[in-house]
């Protein structure tokens, strides 16, 4: 079970600072809500936690330990776009995770590893829901296919922490929902923990055990360059780790606002 | 719609004369009499008088005193200056007897020497490299410019000394980077000319075991005409043997006039006074009309057939020529070398003579 | 009247439209020739159809006197040889090193500026260079259209390189992959079809630079055959060999296109 401990960090762009002080601790198996206007910062956030960024002050900490400074298999992503791999198909995908882990000369595998490969990504996939599309490219897929694709690819290395940046934002709504379902029970059997970037509120409510808000406190254009957003709103949504509860209430979306 | 098919046929018809205009605007000289020549050289030893003439005036005084104009042009690139006149975009070109035949005259285009400004005696020379024996260039790879007159010496070389083309491998390499090539290990054996033969042999292991000065008379360097522009304008002929003879009165006199022009005509082939001397001492000039004569009534015969069989051999005569007589070379008294129903190239000393007598 | 963008010429309006210029190219062609060859019989500009088939028998279906090769055939074969070679050396390097300048930070900071100053160079003005390096021979040909695309096959590379969306690096990252095991793959396999692009639209100048180097020294090639013929302005020879060269260029750059789209099937898959 993975604690994640973010401890006064701050973001700074030449004189522009992006984010303030961001200091918070995550129960084991949360799922994180991050929401906030555009331009606040939570992508930037999403990749200091990737270590595609690092912070300008402060730390991050998985289990007490300071976060790899480069991306490493303990941190799986979800991209809006340009998760998957346009030239392999939706079983090779899949199966990359296992061959770089186990082959790293030729980055393949063959003969009987290649087989016990082979079946686990076919498990994954079938759990996403896309076991009659293994041999498609990507380019053949709907939008909502790639993305299942994109969790299965990230999933099969069992990852301690889960990263989404905004998955579902271009997905229509019939098969966001069908998506938020296989995501929710994913969580729950995998038992990691997720930080999801949304800019839809319901969705963040929906999916998350706890909402975290980013936002500008000082909006004045002369303040604009030297302060950064920083958490406006923190949230526990009850209820969250069994379960989760049907559609969010307006009032705790008004109240949100 | 009517009325855009016939203005879709009308646009057709334009495009198509626009065409065949582009086409025809390289289409042959018509001979007659006219007013304005051209005439194309470029860069040699025999020929740096003409420039000489063109940018001190000696060419329009001669052009005046027979009211036509005459444009003496360089050309950086020999052979294009040929295709030029083959193709009647000029009525006159510096050019070698041999070219002259495999060119113009192959081509079906009537051409008349109507002077030789020198043959090369000397200029044209096969180096090799560390060896000092021409029989050693057996087996070797020789640099050379294919089908030039370079080719035409090594192949005359290599049969006065028993051997043939067989013997060689032949290399055909652009004049213009036969200096850098010498420089190269592969290159071992190269034919070349003046100035570039003399910066090769001014390296050590470079040796000069045949050159042209072995073949006297065969390499002329001449100015061709048109046969049927000088029919019809004697005025032309006359100007420029007034022109040429002029010009070398000029520069074989020995006082300061001559000096000038000599230092003048080195540096616009890229040299100095000293390097273009050294170029003329492998070259006889035909200074006077009566020396160019002498040799045109001479032995020209022989030296012709020489020219045609080499030329023959390599299929340059055209591909209906069946012997090396197929072109018939018609000689200034009048007698055919060759094919007498096919004379297409004409050696003449008429002109010459009037210079001579001082009829000009 | 609608707009001329707008109006679009149906099927068989397009073919007519197609050969029409060609169609104008031939008959100006014709008109032009006959008129010069009714003042001389023998000229040799613009040659006749009989004299250019005359042609075309002797250069392809005739030995040679003096060598017994039946030339078209062999100077095909030396330049083609060449070609192979030359390019075939340039997309390997300009494969490796654009990929590396693209992906790698450190190597691009190296190399970056150094094959853009390269890439600057005219490689025929520098020839005397590369024939001291590389002699006269079929190295130094070789070498000249090696030369002369490898700089752009580099940096059209580096940038093709440069433009794989960042998120698959990382993703790549996260499933645990060396920079190793991205390279091979994840850049490798996806800038093949890049790489071929690159060498459809260098094979232009490819050509031009092996024309120019069968020119300054050489003893076969098609090249080497159209300056050689250019000496007697035999163009019922030049001619037809320009246009087996127009006609070998076409049929390589659809050759590598017809490859790309068997070999790498997902670029053309869906959407």
């Amino acid at each position: 079970m993975t604690r994640v401990t973010v401890e006064n960090v701050w973001k700074v762009y030449g004189d522009q600072t992006v984010l303030e002080n961001i200091h918070f601790e995550t129960e084991p198996g949360s799922f994180i809500a991050l929401v906030g206007p555009s331009g606040c910062g939570k992508s930037t956030f999403l990749r200091m936690m990737l270590g595609d960024e690092a912070p300008s002050k402060g730390r991050i900490l998985i289990d007490g330990v300071a976060l790899e400074d480069e991306p490493s298999p303990d941190r799986g992503v979800v991209f809006q776009r340009y998760s998957v791999f346009p030239h392999l198909t939706a079983l090779q995908n899949v199966m990359l995770g296992l061959e770089f882990a186990q082959s790293p000369v030729m980055g393949r595998l063959f003969g009987r590893k290649r087989r016990e490969a082979r079946t686990a990504s076919l498990e994954m996939l079938k759990s996403v829901g896309l076991a009659h599309a293994v041999n498609k490219y990507p380019s053949e897929l709907s939008g909502g296919m790639q993305q299942r694709l994109a969790i299965a690819q990230a999933l099969i290395k069992k990852p301690k922490i889960l990263l989404l940046d905004e998955p579902f934002g271009a997905l229509d709504p019939g098969i966001r929902n069908e998506v938020h379902e296989i995501m929710l029970r994913l969580w729950r059997e995998e038992g990691m923990t997720i930080f999801m970037v949304t800019h839809d509120l319901s969705e963040a409510f929906k999916l998350g055990t706890r909402v975290i808000a980013f936002d500008r406190v000082r909006n004045r254009p002369e303040e604009q360059k030297a302060y950064g957003a920083t958490i406006t709103f923190d949230l526990k949504v009850d209820g969250k780790s069994a379960p989760p509860q049907p559609p969010v209430d307006a009032t705790l979306a008004a109240a949100a606002q | 719609m009517t009325s855009f098919k016939l203005s879709s046929l009308k646009i057709f018809a334009a495009a198509v004369v626009a065409m065949t205009l582009a086409f025809t605007a390289i289409s042959p000289a018509h001979a007659e009499a006219k007013k304005d020549f051209k005439v194309a050289w470029s860069i040699y030893v025999g020929w740096m008088p003409w420039g000489y003439a063109m940018d001190n005036g000696i060419v329009k005084k001669w052009a005046d005193k027979y009211d036509i104009n005459i444009e003496v042009v360089q050309f950086n690139d020999y052979i294009e200056a040929i295709n030029q006149y083959t193709a009647g975009a000029y009525d006159g070109v510096m050019a070698t007897n041999m070219d002259a035949l495999a060119i113009p005259s192959a081509g079906g285009v009537d051409s008349t020497i109507l002077l030789i400004c020198d043959y090369s005696d000397g200029n044209d020379v096969i180096i090799l490299k560390g060896k000092e024996d021409l029989a050693d260039i057996k087996g070797q790879k020789v640099n050379l410019v294919e089908l030039s007159v370079s080719h035409y010496v090594l192949a005359r070389a290599l049969e006065k000394i028993g051997m043939s083309e067989k013997d060689v491998t032949v290399v055909n390499t652009s004049d213009a980077d036969m200096i850098a090539a010498w420089s190269t290990p592969d290159v071992t054996a190269m034919t070349t000319w003046n100035p570039m033969a003399a910066e090769i042999l001014a390296q050590d292991d470079a040796y000069n075991v045949f050159d042209s000065s072995e073949l006297p008379g065969e390499i002329q360097d001449s100015l061709v005409v048109n046969t049927q522009t000088l029919k019809d304008n004697p005025a032309f002929a006359k100007a420029m043997t007034g022109i040429w003879y002029e010009t070398m009165a000029l520069m074989s006199a020995d006082d300061e006039a001559a000096t000038a022009a000599k230092t003048a005509m080195g540096e616009a082939s890229g040299t100095d006074l000293a390097g273009y001397e050294m170029q003329l001492a492998a070259t006889e000039m035909f200074y006077k009309p009566e020396d160019y004569i002498a040799f045109t009534e001479g032995n020209l015969s022989e030296l012709t057939t020489f020219v045609t069989s080499f030329l023959f051999d390599h299929g340059l005569l055209g591909q209906d020529a069946t012997s090396p007589g197929y072109i018939g070379i018609e000689l200034a008294d009048g007698t055919v070398v060759g094919d007498e129903s096919n004379v297409l190239l004409r050696y003449t000393t008429e002109y010459a003579k009037m210079a001579a007598d001082g009829e000009l | 009247m609608r707009r001329l963008i707008n109006r679009r010429p149906d099927v068989a309006a397009r073919f007519g439209l197609m050969i029409l210029p060609f169609v104008i190219v031939i008959i100006a062609y014709m008109v032009a020739s006959d008129a010069r060859l009714s003042v001389n019989p023998n000229d040799k500009l613009l040659p006749g159809w009989s004299t250019i088939s005359d042609a075309i028998e002797r250069m392809a279906f005739q030995p040679d006197q003096r060598t017994g090769d039946y030339l078209l055939w062999s100077d095909t074969l030396s330049s083609l040889t060449r070609l192979g070679i030359g390019v075939g050396i340039a997309t390997l390097i300009g494969g490796i090193f654009g990929i590396l300048q693209g992906l790698i930070p450190y190597f691009r900071a190296s190399f970056n500026a150094f094959t853009s100053v390269l890439s600057m160079i005219p490689p025929l003005a520098v020839l005397p260079i590369l024939f001291i390096i590389f002699g006269l021979g079929e190295l130094a040909k070789v070498m000249l259209v090696m030369i002369g695309i490898v700089p752009f096959l580099i940096r059209d590379l580096a940038l093709r390189t440069a433009e794989i969306p960042h998120e698959e690096i990382i993703k790549a990252q996260t499933l645990g992959a060396s920079t190793w095991q991205i390279i091979i793959r994840i850049v490798v396999p996806q800038m093949l079809p890049r790489l071929i692009d690159g060498v459809r639209l260098s094979l232009g100048a490819a050509w031009l630079f092996l024309i120019a180097a069968e020119a300054i020294a050489s003893d076969s090639g098609l090249g080497y055959r159209i300056f050689l013929m250019r000496r007697y302005l035999a163009m019922d020879v030049i001619l037809p060999y320009v246009a087996w060269i127009t006609f070998l260029a076409f049929a390589l750059d659809l050759a590598l296109r017809l490859f790309q789209r068997v070999a790498f099937r997902w670029m053309y898959r869906g959407n």
